[in-house]
This record gives structure tokens, sequence and C-alpha cells, in this order.
């Protein structure tokens, strides 16, 4: 009894404020990452040498570097060059950058992939190599880079965690405040988990129905 | 006939690596005209076609379309090249993420700024052309071989070329399907399309075509008119490799 009134009067309310802020995090943080990802992939395979040094070195940097790291320099970094990110904006910063450096791995895995005749077939007819990239390379590069991508999206929604580490409280900000204050540290990660746990299966459900609905007559799922 | 030609490319040299494709081929097609491209496999034929639009540079050589010079240096004057230059290649190269209608409608949408309606109209103009209506909503994946390849000479179509470039167009069609697409390029003959096609059909050239010319090795070992090539070859190389074809293809 004691243990439903804890979970109904302290936890659910702290949760569902801590959520708010997990989903404002983690929706803008995927939709730049994704941009950010899609641009950096394009310009290392179809960029000149300038551009795709650039996005090379971007990737190495990001990818190279821990996450919690990243933000630490975000937020409490660059006020030393006179740059002040609110805890929030460093976060989504933070998330943003780093997610966009695994997308572009995934988005220059899948436009490889794109046969080399269509490329022709498209130079043929006329198109410059920016038409040809994001009207017939991208639009089929970004189907199949769907399930990679998506998995970067689901990484993101957990380590979006990580941003309590710089006072941006979310989910995991509130339940570590809330154990601390009540000691109940199992009940209190066990729900937490079960939220993060409720979030990722949402995303995936609405990945899979992404990958359905942009699939391809002859590029379809199949079930083996 | 003493016409300017539309086309001619001059002394065309192309090298990779070690390997020399094209040792310096000169070549014209007047309006009109179909010019028939036959040789082995490896005699750089396709070479010969990519370099012609710039699919590949040429090293070396001069290409005139009507009586200009093609330079392919200012990107702008490339594009503009390459759309008066339709390409239809063996594995039809269509684009798997459109419909055969957007297929066709892509190119005259971006490249050349129609609008989607006036590009819509001119794109099911050129699928009925090649004897596909009704065949608009189908993807790449949904139609037949030889359906793809008359997309794709439609797609061609649709950007009004002033020479049509064909490598090897049935090559990799089953043998049954040879036939529609070779309808579809009679057609382009009867209306006057200039063309040159590297093909193995002898009897299409045969019947069709106003010049053969026999590469080998990545230079012109004979020319003239079917005739002459198929029946009174002089070179001794031509005549083997005209038997050949002819016994694996058949007149």
């Amino acid at each position: 009894m004691e243990q439903l009134f804890f979970i109904q009067y302290e936890i659910l309310p702290a949760f569902l404020k801590g959520l708010k802020v997990s989903i404002l995090l983690i929706v803008p943080s995927a939709i730049c990452g994704l941009g950010i990802g899609i641009l950096a992939g394009s310009l290392r395979v179809y960029g000149n040498r300038l551009g795709a040094g650039l996005a090379d070195a971007y990737v190495i940097l990001f990818r190279g570097v821990p996450l919690v790291v990243q933000l630490f320099i975000w937020y409490f970094g660059l006020p030393y060059l006179g740059v002040y990110l609110t805890p929030f904006a460093a976060s989504v910063t933070g998330f943003s950058l780093c997610s966009g450096a695994y997308h572009s791995e995934y988005i220059r895995g899948a436009l490889l992939s794109i046969k080399r005749g269509q490329m022709l077939a498209a130079q043929a007819l006329g198109f410059s190599k920016f038409q040809m990239v994001t009207s017939v390379i991208l639009p089929q590069a970004l189907r199949r880079a769907v399930p990679g991508c998506g998995n970067e999206i689901i990484y993101l929604i957990k380590y979006s965690s990580l941003a309590y580490m710089i006072t941006c409280i979310e989910l995991t900000g509130e339940a570590k405040i809330l154990a601390s204050h009540t000691f109940k540290y199992m009940e209190v990660f066990l729900i937490v988990g079960v939220f993060y746990l409720v979030l990722v299966s949402i995303a995936s459900w609405f990945l899979r129905l992404l990958e359905v609905r942009l699939s391809l007559p002859g590029f379809e799922r199949h079930r083996m | 006939m003493s016409q300017e030609p539309i086309l001619k490319i001059e002394n065309i040299k192309k090298t990779f690596g070690a390997i020399e494709v094209l040792k310096g081929v000169s070549l014209s097609v007047r309006k009109g005209q179909l010019k028939v491209l036959i040789g082995p496999s490896g005699a750089g034929k396709s070479t010969l076609l990519q370099c012609i639009n710039f699919l590949v540079t040429p090293d070396e050589g001069e290409i005139w379309l009507e009586g200009q010079k093609v330079s392919h240096h200012r990107k702008r004057d490339l594009y503009a090249y390459r759309q008066q230059v339709g390409m239809i290649f063996q594995d039809f190269n269509l684009f798997d993420h459109l419909t055969a209608l957007e297929n066709i409608k892509i190119a005259l949408v971006r490249v050349r700024g129609m609008s989607k309606k006036e590009a819509g109209d001119r794109a099911l103009a050129e699928l009925e052309r090649v004897g596909l209506r009704g065949h608009d909503h189908h993807y790449p994946a949904q139609l037949s071989g030889g359906q793809k390849q008359r997309v794709s000479i439609a797609r061609a179509l649709a950007m009004d070329p002033k020479v049509m470039l064909l490598d090897e167009p049935t090559s990799a069609l089953d043998p049954e399907l040879i036939g529609e697409v070779l309808a579809v390029i009679r057609d382009l003959v009867a209306h006057g399309m200039t063309m040159i096609m590297a093909t193995h059909q002898i009897g299409f050239s045969k019947a069709l075509a106003n010049e053969i010319i026999f590469m080998v090795d990545g230079q012109v070992m004979d020319q003239g008119t079917p005739e002459k090539i198929f029946s009174n070859a002089v070179c001794a190389r031509t005549r083997e490799f005209c038997s050949k074809i002819t016994e694996l293809y058949g007149e």
C-alpha cells in the first residue's frame, strides 16, 4: 500500500516532468542529428576534397571523444570562450553533433550501396551532381539507412540520460534526485528503466512502420 | 547527301591505367543516320559511347555537335550538352525508387525545369510511344527487361535528344523480349532519329544501319555499308568476326 502511494504521488509526478524534458531533448536532437548525418555522409561520399576532409575530421572527432566529455566541453568549457549555453541547449548541441557523426556512417554505407549505373543514367540525362544526389541517390539511400539510423535514434533515447550530468534534469535526473531523497533506489531506478523501455519500444515500432511505409516494390522486407 | 555531320568525333583516346582502351577513334554521323558499332568485347565500344557524352572523360580528342565544339570543362556546358545526347544502357539503369512515369518525369522537372503537369503529360506521351501506356505506375522491379528498356528509351526521348547512343540495348534481354525493344528502335529510325548503337543484332543492323563500324582493340578496323562489312569484307579479321556473330545471333 505504502509502495503504491509512493509510486503514485512521488515517482509518477516527478517522472512525468522528467519524461517531458527527455522528449524535448530527444526529438530535436534526433532531427538535427539526422540532418547533420545526411549532410556529413553525403559530403564524405560526394563532396570535393575539402568538404569530404572536413566531414571526415568531424566524424573522427565526435565519434572519438566520449559523449560526457563533449557535454562537459559544451556546458562547462564554452563559457571560458564567452559562450554560455543553457543546460538544455548544451545537451541538444552535444547530442545532435554526436548522433550526426554516427548517422553519417550509416548514410555513407547506404550511399555506397546504390548501383553506379543509376548515376550514369542520371548524368547522361544532364543532371548536375547535386541534382543526382538529391533526387536519385539520397531517396534510395535513405530508405536503406532506416534500420541503421533507427538504431542510432534508439541509442540517442538512452544516452539522453547523460543530460543530467550537466544539470539538465530529465527523466534520469529526476530519478536520481528522488532516489537520493528517499533512499528507494531499487523502486525508483526499476521504474525509470521501464520508462526508457517503453520509449524505446514506441520508437522501434514507429521505425518499423516507417520502414514498411517507405519500402519499394522489389525491395521489401523479407522474413527469412 | 553533302549534309554536315550532326555529331563528329575526332581522334578520341582513352587509357585506363596501363591499358589503352581507345587508340584514336574518329567517326561522324549525319542527321537521321544509324551507325552500328560491332566488335569483340573489350574492343572499346562501350567506352567510346561513354566518351561521346563524357560519362568517361577522353584523354584526347574532340567532339563536335552541330558544328559546335563541345567543351566539357564548364559544368554548365557539359550538362546542357548531355541533355541533347540520349543514352541507353545495356542494363537499363532505371531509377529503382520511381515508377515508370516518374522515371521519365524526373529529368524533365529537375533538369528542364518543366512544371509537373507538363512533364507528366510529356511522360505519358512517351510511354504511349514505346507502347507502355497502362504501366505508368509500375516500379522497375515490376516490369520485364524489355519493358524496362522501353521505359529507358522513353526517358531519353522525353529530353528531345539530337542524337541517341545505344550501348547494346538488347544484350541483357531474353530472346523473346529482344523483338519489342528492336521494334521501338526501328520506329525511331523511321522517324529520323540519329543514332549510334553498339549491338550484335546482325539482322537488325543489315536492314537498318547506314554504316557498320567494326572496332577491335580500341581502333576502327573496318567500316562501310552493311553489305560491304557482312558480305564482302576485304579485311580478314572482319570476315572472321562477322561469320562468328552471324553463327551466334543469326540473320
